[in-house]
């Protein structure tokens, strides 16, 4: 129990070193829309999910109403339903109150790295590690971000922009090698987002995209055995 | 009155955050999944990941799209090299500075 909560810690790592330079680059966002210090931190503390965070900043800066912010946050951050079904039914029946506590740490990264990590590390105290450890990162990135966004050039405040998405991609990629099924079912979903972002909203994008995908990968794609070669995971 | 705005945001943003997150837990005691569903759950995270990538990634500069790529593309090529999280972002960070610095 203890023992696997330590192993979580440890899974967390590559999170937590993608989520301090992503919190950095959100608080400065924050900051720059109007944001207090202690509100962008209060927002990664009790919100935690960046993207949206980061689409807070943005909508806030340009004058939306709490309403409009609050509608978009649902609807982008509706995706998680489907990822915490995934954590959920991962770590198995019972515990159901330490697992709505780890439900608060259901993010995209840790969802990706708890779902296709090592079948023995598929327990709610080993999510609970994975989670304490991101969301202290992404709490610790904040606050250095909130305190360093006075001093920082723009040039380093555009170049962070990319840390989200170089990190989804590097969790991403070492999961496809040796299965081109699986690298196809990618490359599909891809296209099929960049089609659909332009005929709806990207988050409803998405979503859709997401769930018509991974249905027409049933039909032809072929997963590894839950075991051996995923252990270089953890 | 613009505290009490963020506040709000804030506290609003906060519940229909963690709603969709602690729901399945609720409902998933009472559901049992076979094959084909478990299947369609472990597929998810890539086609997730796929989508939060591809278009988003390009327009992380809308003017300049080549910022996206240059930075996507060496994270994705250090990530098929096996390299760490941190690298990649580290990389693709120093690649924007670096395409930043040429096109001021």
């Amino acid at each position: 129990m203890k023992q696997q909560f330590v192993r979580g810690l440890r899974a967390g790592v590559p999170v937590v070193l993608g989520y301090i330079p992503v919190g950095i680059a959100y608080a400065l966002m924050a900051r720059q829309a109007g944001f207090s210090a202690a509100e962008t931190c209060a927002m990664s503390f009790f919100v935690y999910a960046g993207a949206s965070q980061m689409m807070a900043a943005g909508m806030y800066a340009q004058g939306a109403g709490v309403l409009a912010i609050v509608l978009a946050t649902f609807i982008l951050n509706l995706r998680h339903f489907i990822m915490s079904t995934c954590v959920a039914n991962r770590m198995g029946p019972g515990e159901t109150r330490k697992k709505l506590l780890a439900a608060f740490g259901v993010t995209d990264e840790t969802f990706a790295v708890f779902t296709t990590g090592p079948r023995e590390n598929a327990t709610v105290p080993c999510f609970l590690g994975l989670a304490l450890s991101s969301w202290a990162s992404w709490n610790v990135g904040t606050l250095a971000g909130a305190l360093i966004s006075d001093i920082l050039p723009p040039i380093v405040t555009a170049s962070l922009a990319v840390s989200l998405y170089a990190m989804f991609i590097a969790i991403l990629i070492p999961g496809l090698s040796g299965n081109w099924r699986l690298g196809a079912l990618v490359v599909l979903t891809a296209v099929c987002n960049t089609v659909l972002t332009r005929v709806m909203p990207s988050s409803w994008a998405l979503i859709v995209s997401t769930l018509v995908c991974a249905f027409a990968g049933v039909f032809f794609v072929e997963l590894e055995p839950e075991s051996g070669e995923e252990a270089e995971h953890a | 009155m613009p505290d009490n705005r963020a506040v709000w945001i804030i506290l609003g943003m906060a519940l229909v955050t963690y709603i969709p997150r602690a729901l399945p837990v609720v409902l998933l005691e009472k559901l049992h999944f076979g094959g084909s569903v478990e299947k369609f759950l472990n597929l998810i995270p890539y086609t997730a990941m796929a989508a939060l990538i591809v278009p988003g990634v390009f327009t992380v500069d809308a003017a300049h799209p080549s910022v996206g790529l240059a930075g996507g593309g060496v994270a994705a090529l250090l990530a098929w090299r096996k390299c760490p999280v941190m690298v990649c972002v580290l990389a693709a960070v120093a690649a924007d500075f670096l395409i930043y610095c040429v096109i001021g």
